[in-house]
C-alpha cells in the first residue's frame, strides 16, 4: 500500500489505483444503504448535491476545502433524510424506480439556477486542497499524484472501518434482521424505521463527501457529470460483482473492476469503457448473485 | 383582436398536447405489456426505442425508403432484440422484478455505449415533415404530429382489441392477474411470456422510427422514454389498454403546459416528481389487487 513512496514512475498506476480507492469509497458508502435491503440507483443525487454545494461554498466563502468538504456531505444527507422520509412507504423495485427519478430534481435546479451554479456550463477552478504535514511528510494533494493516492487511500481506510463497524455491531444485526423480515426484525424490538433512516442518511453524508473530495481534486464539476447515471451505477456494480454482503466486498470489486475498465478496456474501446460496467452487473446477477467475494470463499472453502 | 390570439393559443395548445399524450402512449405500450404480464422492469426500453429509431434513421437516409415503409424492419429488428432480453432475463432469480430492474439497468449502459460506437455521438433526427394550418382546428399540425396521432390509436385500439376480444388475451390476461392460479387452469405460463416479449418488442420497433421524427436521436437519450414509459404504466394500470391512451394524454398536456409556461428545461423535472408522486400515491397502478407484491430484499 505504499509502495508509491518507494517505487519512482508509475504514474499511471499510482492514478489508476488512487481512483480506485475512491470508486471503492463510493461503493461502500452506498453499501451501507443496500444492508437494509434498500437497493438504490439514484445515489448520482448525494454525490452531485454533495460536490455542488462543497465547490460552491469554496468558491463564494473562500473557506477551506476541508470544511466545504464537511458541508457538502451535510448537504447529502440532508437529501438523503428527505429520502426517508418521502419514500417511506416504498420497497425493493418501487424504491429503486423513485430513487432514479429523485435524481432528476436537484439535477434540474443546478441546471437552470444560472445566477448561483453557473448553470449547465460548470463551474471551473475549484480550489485544491491544501498541503499538510502528517508526521514530517509534506503531502500536498492538489499538487502531486502521490498525495492524492494517499489522501483517496486514507479515505477509503476510514470508509472501510465505518462500513466494517455498520456490519459488525449491534447495528449491523439489526440493519440485516431489517433486511430478511421488516415485521419480524420490528416484533422482536427493533426499531425499524430508526435502523433505516440511519443507513440512509449515513449512506448519503458519505457519497456527499466523495462528491465533494471528486470537486476539489478535479478542479471542475459541471451538472451532466455529477448528477450521471454512470455515477449511479458504479457502486451498485461494484458492491453487488464484490460481493455486498462482505466487509470488504465493494473494495474487491472497485480493486478488480477500476483498474481492468482503465488499463485495458479503456485502451480498447476509448468512447464505450464504461460498457464493461454494465455487461459485469448482468453476469453477476447472473451466475453468481451474491457476488464475487462469496462465491470465492465457496470455492476455497 | 387580442381575444382572437388567446384562443389560437389555447387551440395550439391543445393540439400539442393531444399530439404529444398520442406519442407517449405509443411509448408506453411495449412496456406496458411486457411489465403486465411478465413482471419485468426494463429499464433498457428507451435504449430499444432509440435502437429502432436509428434503424429507421439510416434506412432512410441511406438507403433512401419511404418513412412508413421504415416500419417493418424496425419491428422485425426489435421483436428479435425482445426476444434476446428475455433469453437473458429468464435466468434472473428471485426477487424477479428487483433484479430484472438491476439487469436492465446494466443492460441499458452497454446498450448506450454499443451506440455510442456503432451511430456516433451526434444528434440525429428524421424531421418533423410539413406543417400547416388546419381552419377547422385554428391550429398548426404537423405530418408528423398526424403520423403518430393515428398510429398511436391504431396500435393501442389493435392491442385492446388483442387482450379483449380474443382467447390468446384472455390467457394473456389471466396471465397478468395470478401467474399460479393461470399455470393452474392450464394455461402456458411460459408461452404468454413469450407472447408479450415478442408483441412488446414488435410495439418498441413500431414507436422508434415515431421517436426518431419527433426527438432528436442520441445514445444517451434513452432514460426519458423510459421514465416517461413508466409514468404512462402506473397511471393506466396493469392490463389496462385504453388507460395508457388516456394517462399518455394527461401526460402530455401536463409536459405541454409545463414547457409553455414555465421553459422546457424544467419538463424532466416535472416528470421525475409525477413519477415519485404516482409511485406513493397509486401503488396499485403497478400491482394488480389480486396478486399481491412479494417480500423484495
Amino acid at each position: 500500500m505504499l509502495w508509491p513512496l518507494f517505487v519512482p514512475g508509475g504514474d499511471l498506476y499510482c492514478r489508476v489505483l488512487g481512483w480506485s480507492f475512491f470508486f471503492a469509497a463510493l461503493a461502500l458508502a452506498w453499501n451501507i444503504l443496500a444492508l437494509t435491503g434498500s437497493i438504490s440507483i439514484g445515489h448520482t443525487a448525494f454525490f452531485g448535491l454533495g460536490a455542488y454545494t462543497s465547490a460552491l461554498m469554496s468558491h463564494y466563502t473562500h473557506l477551506s476545502p476541508f470544511i466545504c468538504v464537511i458541508l457538502g456531505g451535510a448537504s447529502g444527507m440532508v437529501y438523503g433524510a428527505l429520502w426517508h422520509f418521502v419514500f417511506k412507504p416504498l420497497r425493493g423495485a418501487r424504491f429503486a424506480l423513485a430513487t432514479l427519478a429523485s435524481v432528476e430534481i436537484p439535477r434540474v435546479i443546478v441546471d437552470n439556477w444560472e445566477g448561483l451554479t453557473f448553470g449547465s456550463l460548470g463551474l471551473v477552478g475549484i480550489e485544491a486542497f491544501p498541503g499538510v504535514q502528517p508526521g514530517g511528510m509534506d503531502l500536498s494533494p492538489g499538487e502531486s499524484l502521490k498525495s492524492q493516492y494517499y489522501l483517496l487511500l486514507f479515505m477509503m481506510a476510514s470508509y472501510l472501518l465505518i462500513h466494517h463497524r455498520a456490519v459488525r455491531s449491534r447495528w449491523g444485526w439489526a440493519m440485516r434482521a431489517v433486511r430478511e423480515d421488516e415485521t419480524a426484525a420490528g416484533s422482536i424490538g427493533v426499531p425499524v424505521h430508526r435502523i433505516r433512516f440511519c443507513a440512509v442518511t449515513f449512506s448519503a453524508a458519505l457519497t456527499g463527501i466523495c462528491g465533494a473530495v471528486y470537486s476539489h481534486l478535479m478542479g471542475l464539476i459541471e451538472p451532466s457529470l455529477v448528477f450521471s447515471l454512470h455515477l449511479s451505477a458504479m457502486p451498485l456494480v461494484l458492491s453487488i460483482f464484490g460481493g455486498r454482503y462482505q466487509i470488504a466486498g465493494p473494495v474487491l470489486g472497485s480493486l478488480i473492476l477500476y483498474p481492468l475498465d482503465q488499463l485495458f478496456f479503456h485502451a480498447w474501446f476509448p468512447s464505450a469503457h464504461a460498457a464493461l460496467y454494465g455487461l459485469v452487473i448482468v453476469l453477476t446477477l447472473i451466475h453468481f448473485p451474491s457476488g464475487i467475494g462469496t462465491w470465492l470463499q465457496k470455492k476455497l472453502t | 383582436m387580442e381575444n382572437l390570439t388567446v384562443d389560437f393559443m389555447w387551440m395550439q395548445l391543445l393540439v400539442n398536447s393531444l399530439a404529444l399524450g398520442s406519442f407517449y402512449a405509443l411509448i408506453a405500450l411495449g412496456f406496458a405489456l411486457i411489465f403486465g404480464v411478465t413482471r419485468t422492469f426494463n429499464l433498457a426500453h428507451g435504449e430499444l426505442i432509440l435502437l429502432g429509431g436509428y434503424i429507421s434513421y439510416f434506412l432512410f437516409k441511406g438507403a433512401g425508403i419511404h418513412i412508413l415503409w421504415t416500419l417493418p424492419p424496425s419491428m422485425l429488428a426489435l421483436l428479435g432484440a425482445a426476444l434476446v432480453l428475455h433469453a437473458i432475463l429468464r435466468r434472473v432469480r428471485e426477487p424477479y422484478e428487483l433484479n430484472t430492474l438491476v439487469v436492465t439497468f446494466g443492460l441499458a449502459l452497454v446498450l448506450q455505449n454499443a451506440m455510442l460506437v456503432i451511430f456516433t455521438a451526434d444528434y440525429r433526427l428524421i424531421g418533423h415533415g410539413r406543417q400547416f394550418f388546419l381552419e377547422s382546428l385554428d391550429a398548426y399540425v404537423s405530418d408528423t404530429q398526424i403520423t403518430v396521432f393515428l398510429t398511436s390509436l391504431l396500435a393501442t385500439l389493435s392491442v385492446h382489441f388483442l387482450m379483449r376480444r380474443t382467447f390468446l388475451g384472455k390467457a394473456l390476461r389471466a396471465t397478468i392477474q395470478d401467474r399460479e392460479a393461470a399455470r393452474l387452469a392450464g394455461i402456458h405460463v411460459d408461452h404468454m411470456t413469450l407472447i408479450a416479449f415478442g408483441t412488446g418488442g414488435a410495439l418498441i420497433g413500431l414507436a422508434g422510427p415515431l421517436y426518431a421524427q419527433t426527438t432528436y436521436l442520441h445514445p444517451f437519450g434513452g432514460s426519458e422514454p423510459t421514465l416517461l414509459a413508466i409514468i404512462v404504466s402506473i397511471f393506466a394500470g396493469v392490463g389496462r389498454t385504453r388507460g395508457l391512451l388516456l394517462g399518455g394524454w394527461l401526460l402530455g398536456t401536463i409536459e405541454s403546459a409545463t414547457v409553455f409556461f414555465l421553459g422546457s428545461s424544467w419538463r424532466e423535472m416535472v416528470s421525475a416528481m409525477i413519477l415519485i408522486g404516482l409511485l406513493l400515491l397509486r401503488p396499485e397502478g403497478l400491482w394488480s389487487e389480486r396478486s399481491k407484491p412479494g417480500r423484495e430484499a
